[in-house]
């Protein structure tokens, strides 16, 4: 280790950047990646129903960077030096509760885009 | 309890006021929070199947309502999956708040239901199209 390496280490100690004391279990790290996956997800539905139907496809397209922007609340500050580590966000319910209604939401547009919507047959062939 | 109460017992101001207990350690908080994306997206993928199914297959020949036979489940599916991992989230956040074991989930029987279910349909509609 060099002279280097140890001066970091004690910045970093006093940034309160002890992994296990910032982020238990590396839990915020993990839940925040969730909620890209999840992002990620709608942003594949989005793409799948714009090539059925181009506005409900935009639709849901635009869902994704509001889920992602959900997760950002998860994600929490970076510590400042000397200051000690944020606390963990309280999780409320209004975020988890717009995720659900969004994907009650999407499966009825996607319902109805599939019911009345013009299919291309074999676009799968 | 009425589905209406019980509906209303699910809308974020009634969730908040009657958390009750104490915050969790932020680990299960977590845990259970990714539990619900985990399901989320599970929805999200079955709807996006159902809709692929539908719009993008070729038809069955011989079964002219097979894709929506097949499709339309899986949309329908992926929005009650959606709506009960939120009842979950809420009935798990509830009872890590008052140290109370955590209730048994009916997610998992649901979707090997809706699986096995699916699959049956899946193998009747393709004889049939082999058949004709």
């Amino acid at each position: 280790m060099s002279a280097q390496d140890g001066q970091d280490g004690q910045e970093r100690e006093l940034a309160g950047d002890d992994p296990e004391e910032r982020d238990p279990g590396l839990g915020r790290e993990r839940t925040s990646l969730a909620w890209t996956r999840t992002a990620i997800s709608f942003a594949a539905l989005g793409g799948t129903v714009l090539k059925v139907n181009v506005i409900t496809g935009l639709v849901i397209l635009a869902i994704a960077p509001v889920v992602w922007q959900l997760g950002r609340v998860t994600r929490g500050s970076t510590p400042e030096a000397g200051l000690p580590a944020p606390a963990l966000p309280t999780v409320g319910a209004t975020r988890l509760f717009i995720i659900a209604v969004s994907i009650a939401v999407v499966a009825l547009l996607c319902l109805i885009v599939a019911l009345l919507g013009s299919s291309a047959p074999g676009a799968l062939r | 309890m009425s589905w209406s109460s019980r509906l209303a017992a699910l809308l974020p101001a009634t969730v908040a006021r009657d958390a009750g207990g104490t915050e969790p350690d932020p680990r299960f908080t977590f845990a259970n929070e990714r539990t619900f994306l985990a399901w989320s997206r599970t929805a999200l993928a079955l709807v996006v199947a159902g809709l692929g199914i539908v719009q993008l297959l070729p038809p069955f020949p011989g079964v002219p309502v097979g894709r929506h036979l097949l499709g339309v489940p899986l949309i329908a599916l992926g929005a009650v999956l959606a709506v009960v991992a939120y009842a979950e989230w809420v009935r798990n956040q509830r009872a890590l708040r008052r140290g109370e074991p955590l209730p048994q989930s009916f997610m998992p029987w649901i979707l090997a239901a809706a699986i096995a279910g699916m699959a049956l349909i899946s193998a009747v509609v393709l004889l049939v199209s082999a058949l004709r």
